[in-house]
């Protein structure tokens, strides 16, 4: 939800620690309401699904590739050179001094500050990952301190410290917050974790200055596959590199029943599709819209792999459902198994790595209006499960992260939406 | 155990750990350990959260606790050391923390967890140690574990409670600070202290905002793990569904729901109490609220998700726990009959069963009371089916159904109800039957059961009333598996790996591939003998059960063995060494077969007709072995029966089944001469090997009986014996008289009760019916003599009432009639294949009893029988004329009298 506008000032919770602004106001803004309050629901901004409701629905081409971003953060860019303001004392406790045990690796929750176990979720996959914090670890620190609040890398960084050194079970991202709203990612407002996935990482791209780690860390995610467009009249084939963040997978075939695996979704997505009626394309050789046959190969799978289950689609109206019906997804998961020989474009050795293990489940309860992010992590150092549900950390079995398969009676129960798997070290 | 105590009980290198844990610690081990029950039962989690009041308050009282630690310490030496120490580690920790409490709070909060961790870790490896191998089957792992997440919900939830009243208590905090305090509109620019008010309020508030979060955070958490077990006791629910389905089918399971019932019950407990303490929240909301509530936004959220998860929880708790039954067949649930025709108020197809109990009120009442653990349970007994009749709907119900199926391929449901409402859940709770089938007549209970054996083992979804419109043919194993539950709940006894064998190269030939499977028609209906494969089987198992339960029981009876395998396992036996098996052309038949080894040439095989129930009745199967004799014209008249295969005494296997004899009481003034009856068969010298089985009435003391083996005409008995009516006197079950009729009319008799619609049955109002069977009381009519007349004994035999029935086998002519009553015994043609019959036999065992008082009528329901029925021979082979008239009689069967003298 949006709070009230920016001249009024932030939402107070955030105000309290800016001890310029008169008291007094701010308690007028808390709106204490007693015993009325059921009419005043604030409305929820149903931003969330709609990223993938453009690309869910079956009567569309599926393969609009999300190529992965960097055009939409141009603007911020330049928002983000021009500040210059007095620093402002980090609210991070220094690493406590009475320390007892090595608590590096144990799982610490994000406190949730208002619609935020999104970002929560998705901040925990991230920090969890042992290859990107390796990644984040290396990071210049901007030199002055308005470049530090406003640097995403940085802020991470901060935040997993805090995490890591504080004793406790949980912490707040709240500067983490701040910095993101100074890049017009509004908070506050439910998001779509597959979109704020892309934000957060192109984000993270952007600010990170050392082009060998803008490097590793597009390595670490991006997927490489070509797309393959060929008229099926004259043959003429026409290739594209390009490069995902996400395999977003459908859950529906052509049509329109409920796949039944993550391999067979994954085996849809990269199933040839013809090109006819409506869909016909120009072809130059041809010289007139011809039926073409489109098709994705895979070229390249990096270490941290991201599916992005489409569980959202259009009804017969414009409302969009979402689907909780069973997808079962697999610990293992051997791409080699999954696609054929032309699915791939890819030389034997680069196949021979396509071996992944589950590393996590971003999974959402609710409805698409509203509804709730939690994720389910295994941990790479100690191979256990563990579930984050906010400040709440708990570790669960994989029976845990079973139920968020989904079932077709619950509606309202936790389903995967984002899944990530990790590159399984060869032996 | 207190956590100290048990850390301190540690295996050494564990307890390193803890040791090394508090080198560095700011909190002494001399005070963790003198203050070890008080240290836990804080909640220091809590007072380690920021601005928490909870953590000064819970630091000085630990002061205060060392000071009187210190004050009662004795001035002995050992207590010099630990009050130094304690002294010193009061004044540091005072120096260290004063400042920041929730410091403090939150290092012993870590500092209980990491021995919590180290405990674990402990428990684990000595876990593993002393269970090397986890022989336990899976089965009870899933209970564990079940059972393990039922601890950790509950635990989870106090927790959350807990939470709830922290936010409580700072909501209240809140609330009075800022009556007390907030005075927004005056002018407080010179009030200092205001400002600061104002500031402690926001801080108040900002610590209830944190705490609800908090509360909602461990909300989402607890639904998402009462989702995995919810998961877990769907499993379990599903797999006790299956096997109650199994154990309808007569497999030996347990289908007991208790510890189900424990189960949903405790995370029914658990969710319900959730939802109030969610109500409690939201009464809270009520009170305070603000810009970005959590609770606000969250919480019609939880509460969807919560309610939809008991939804389901009751949804699924709510199962049929004993399927419908006939008071009479127990062992064949599912297949109902109807007691009256009636016109049925329901219109077609809904499926709106009516149920109705003996309270003649359609419906019960179930109170939740405050202790739910008694279960909820509701006994519908004695519903009475009525069947909806006449009128359009009827046939229009009919007509929907996509072909006629036949009655007993009709699946009807029964579906039970319930308006649940609990903590304000309102729910309509539904449940249905397994799919049963409705019987007009007992005559159809064999080939309904068939279609419930059927639709059990192959179905996939167990409400599918449509199944037999294209039935799945039944894969080999899954229904051995299923032929050896019939055995196993009717005679106490399944199937060996021989007698599926033998079974499974009878339907599919030899060798049959392991992926064999029999389709539907092929078992129920389509048989070469005449009769299907399963009217086959539910003959033997009729036989067993009414006279062979024992002796199978007890593996006497070696049953299913082919006359290839008969005649290899008996070849090395010495002669007189015999096996009783089925017969595989006769409905019911159980032969013994003998080996006899000539002088000369190879083993020489004998066989008896099969006996039947009817023979049985009259005489046991032990009894008959024990008296049994070949006639041979030249010989005495010898047993034949020796040694039970392989290689047991006959008198030594069937000794403890004799039926006591009956000697005769020489005080008594003996109106009649005992009597008893024993099978003969005879054969003549010069024919090779024939066997013809007789039965034959004799007397025990008069053995007198002559068998002329010319058999043209009865040797005369001599004496007619007399005789009280000892337990010895034949009491023929006759099925067969009654089948004999039923075959003749066929099924359409009019005004006969086959239920024409498929859905709708109505259980009948008001009428406190029992599903009757219409043949409990049938009287058993008597048959003294079973007459068989050879091809060449031109046999009507006009006696009595003047009915007449010819009979059927191939070439042997059975007739028996009373007055009106006809019975059929069916001649074993399949036995004698090959076995020509070279002279026709004619055997009266002459012995007139007083019928009239031995022949109890019956009753004027008539039992009428399905054309497959196992006991009577194929419709074809009967030619039963004006059988109708024959039926209709008078209902009475008179007695059958048979009088010797009828044949001279």
């Amino acid at each position: 939800m949006r709070p009230r506008g920016k001249a009024e000032g932030r939402p107070w919770l955030r105000e309290l620690e800016v001890p310029r602004e008169p008291v007094g106001n701010l308690i007028d803004c808390l709106s204490l309401r007693r015993a009325a309050a059921a009419g005043l629901c604030p409305s929820v901004i149903v931003h969330a699904m709609l990223l993938m409701s453009h690309r869910g629905g079956h009567q569309e081409s599926k393969k609009k590739l999300e190529i992965s971003p960097s055009e939409t953060m141009k603007a911020e860019e330049e928002n983000y050179k021009e500040e210059a303001k007095e620093p402002k004392s980090e609210d991070w406790r220094p690493p406590s001094v009475f320390g007892a045990a090595d608590l590096k690796n144990r799982a610490v929750g994000l406190y949730n500050i208002g619609q935020t176990c999104c970002l929560n979720s998705l901040l925990q996959v991230f920090l969890m990952n042992i290859h990107f914090t390796k990644i984040l670890r290396r990071i210049s620190v901007p030199v002055c301190a308005t470049q530090k609040k406003k640097n995403v890398p940085y802020q991470m960084l901060l935040l997993l410290e805090k995490m890591q050194c504080g004793k406790q079970k949980a912490v707040s991202p709240r500067e983490l917050v701040l910095c993101l709203e100074a890049h017009r990612v509004t908070m506050f407002v439910q998001y779509d974790a597959a979109q704020l996935f892309l934000t957060l990482w192109n984000l993270l791209k952007k600010q990170m200055k050392n082009p060998e780690l803008v490097e590793k860390l597009s390595d670490l995610y991006t997927i490489s596959v070509q797309e393959h467009l060929a008229c099926q009249i004259c043959s003429s084939e026409t290739k594209r590199n390009s490069s995902m963040l996400s395999l977003p997978v459908p859950l529906l075939d052509s049509d329109s029943s409920m796949l039944k695996t993550l391999e067979k979704c994954l085996q849809c997505f990269f199933r040839p599709e013809e090109l006819t009626g409506h869909n016909m394309c120009f072809c130059e050789h041809c010289g007139k819209k011809t039926p073409f046959q489109q098709s994705v190969k895979l070229v390249h799978l990096p270490q941290t792999l991201t599916i992005h289950l489409k569980r959202f689609c259009f009804g017969r109206s414009a409302y969009i459902h979402k689907i909780s019906n069973c997808l079962p997804f697999p610990q293992d998961l051997d791409f080699n198994a999954v696609l054929t020989e032309q699915q791939c474009q890819a030389y034997d050795n680069e196949k021979a790595a396509w071996k992944y293990e589950l590393f996590a489940v971003v999974a959402h309860s609710g409805t698409t209006s509203y509804g709730h992010y939690c994720a389910y992590i295994r941990s790479l150092t100690e191979c256990k499960w563990y579930c984050f549900n906010d400040s709440f950390v708990e570790q669960v079995s994989w029976d845990d992260v079973k139920s968020t398969y989904g079932h077709s009676d619950l509606y309202w129960g936790q389903t995967a939406y984002l899944l990530f798997y990790m590159k399984k070290q060869p032996q | 155990m207190a956590q100290w105590q048990e850390v301190q009980q540690l295996p050494p290198t564990h307890l390193e750990r803890v040791h090394q844990l508090y080198t560095n610690a700011a909190l002494p081990m001399t005070v963790r350990q003198s203050l070890a029950d008080w240290i836990e039962d804080q909640d220091w989690q809590q007072a380690a959260e920021p601005f928490s009041s909870h953590a000064r308050m819970l630091f000085h009282s630990l002061l205060t606790l060392l000071g009187e630690q210190l004050g009662s310490l004795g001035p002995g030496d050992e207590d010099f050391m630990l009050k130094h120490n304690l002294r010193k580690a009061r004044i540091d920790l005072q120096a260290a923390f004063e400042e920041h409490p929730e410091n403090f709070a939150n290092l012993v909060a870590n500092l209980l967890q990491e021995e919590r961790c180290i405990l674990r870790r402990a428990q684990a490896k000595g876990q593993v140690e002393a269970t090397p191998a986890p022989s336990t089957a899976s089965q009870s792992s899933q209970e564990q574990e079940i059972q393990q997440r039922l601890t950790e919900f509950r635990t989870a939830l106090q927790e959350a409670e807990r939470a709830f009243r922290h936010m409580e208590d700072l909501q209240d905090t809140f609330d009075f600070s800022y009556k007390m305090y907030y005075r927004p509109g005056q002018d407080h620019s010179h009030d200092p202290q205001y400002a600061q008010h104002i500031q402690a309020l926001q801080a108040k508030l900002q610590s209830l905002d944190r705490q609800r979060r908090e509360v909602v955070a461990q909300i989402q958490q607890l639904l998402g793990r009462s989702e995995t077990l919810r998961d877990f006791l769907q499993q379990e629910l599903s797999a006790w569904h299956e096997r109650q389905q199994r154990s309808c089918l007569g497999a030996p399971t347990d289908t007991c729901l208790l510890q189900l019932q424990g189960w949903f019950t405790a995370l029914g407990e658990g969710l319900f109490q959730l939802l109030q303490l969610l109500r409690a929240v939201g009464e809270l909301r009520q009170k305070v609220t603000y810009e970005q509530d959590p609770l606000q936004s969250e919480l019609p959220l939880l509460e969807k998700r919560l309610q939809e998860q008991l939804t389901c929880l009751l949804q699924s708790a709510f199962v049929v726990e004993q399927q419908p039954c006939m008071p009479n067949t127990p062992k064949r649930p599912l297949v109902l009959r109807t007691a009256n025709i009636h016109i049925d108020r329901d219109p077609p197809k809904t499926r709106g069963f009516r149920k109705f109990n003996i309270l003649t009120s359609s419906s019960k009442t179930v109170l939740v009371g405050d202790s739910p653990r008694e279960g909820l349970v509701c006994d519908f007994q004695y519903l009475t089916l009525k069947e909806q009749k006449g009128g359009g709907s009827g046939k229009g119900s009919r007509g929907t159904n996509e072909g006629p199926l036949a009655v007993t391929e009709e699946l009807h449901l029964i579906t039970f109800t319930l308006a649940y409402a609990y903590c304000g859940l309102e729910l309509k709770l539904e449940t249905s039957t397994l799919p049963f089938v409705i019987i007009s007549n007992n005559n159809q209970l064999s080939s309904a059961w068939a279609s419930v054996l059927w639709f059990n083992m192959l179905s996939p979804n167990p409400k599918d009333q449509q199944f037999f419109t294209t039935p799945p043919p039944a894969p080999w194993p899954r229904l051995a598996e299923v032929l050896s539950w019939q055995f196993q709940s009717t005679a106490e006894r399944g199937l060996s790996r021989e007698h599926l064998h033998m079974l499974a190269e009878k339907l599919f030939g030899s060798k049959p591939p392991p992926d064999s499977a029999l389709p539907w028609t092929k078992f129920s209906k389509d048989g070469a003998a005449g009769f299907s494969f399963w009217a086959w089987l539910d003959g033997i198992l009729a036989l067993l059960h009414d006279h062979l339960k024992q002796l199978w029981k007890d593996g006497l009876i070696l049953g299913f063995v082919s006359r290839k395998q008969e005649k290899k396992l008996l070849k090395v036996k010495r002669s007189g060494t015999f096996l009783i098996r089925f017969s595989e052309s006769v409905l019911g038949g159980v032969t013994c077969t003998w080996v006899e080894h000539p002088e000369s040439g190879p083993p020489a095989f004998r066989a008896v007709v099969p006996y039947t129930a009817a023979e049985l009745a009259s005489l046991a199967l032990p009894d008959i072995i024990r008296d049994y004799q070949l006639l041979a014209e030249e010989n005495i008249p010898e047993n034949p029966l020796l040694f039970l295969y392989p290689d047991v005494a006959r008198d030594e296997a069937f000794g403890p089944y004799y039926s006591q004899r009956q000697e005769g009481i020489l005080t008594k003034k003996k109106e009649y001469l005992n009597q008893r009856l024993i099978r003969v068969s005879s054969r003549q010298p010069h024919e090779t090997w024939q066997t013809q089985e007789e039965l034959v009435m004799t007397t025990e003391d008069l053995e007198t009986l002559r068998l002329n083996s010319g058999g043209q005409q009865p040797v005369s008995p001599g004496t007619v014996p007399g005789g009280d009516r000892t337990p010895g006197t034949p009491q023929a079950v006759s099925p067969g008289l009654q089948q004999a009729v039923a075959a003749g009319l066929g099924m359409q008799q009019p005004g006969s009760q086959i239920p024409v619609l498929p859905s709708p049955q109505q259980l009948g109002s008001g009428s406190l019916g029992v599903l009757q069977t219409g043949m409990g009381d049938l009287g058993l009519p008597v048959v003294l003599q079973v007459v068989q007349v050879g091809p060449g004994g031109q046999g009507v035999l006009p006696i009595g009432g003047g009915a007449v029935g010819p009979l059927l086998g191939s070439g042997t002519a059975e007739l028996l009639l009373g007055n009106g009553a006809a019975e059929l015994l069916p001649s074993g043609l399949g036995d004698l294949e090959g076995l020509p019959l070279q002279e026709p036999e004619l055997e009266v065992g002459a012995g007139q009893l007083e019928a009239t008082e031995l022949l109890p009528t019956l009753d004027d329901s008539a039992v009428l029988l399905d054309p497959s029925d196992p006991f009577l021979p194929q419709s074809e082979d009967v030619a039963l004329p004006a059988t109708a008239s024959l039926f209709t009689a008078d209902g009475d069967f008179p007695p059958l009298h048979i009088d010797a003298s009828d044949f001279q």
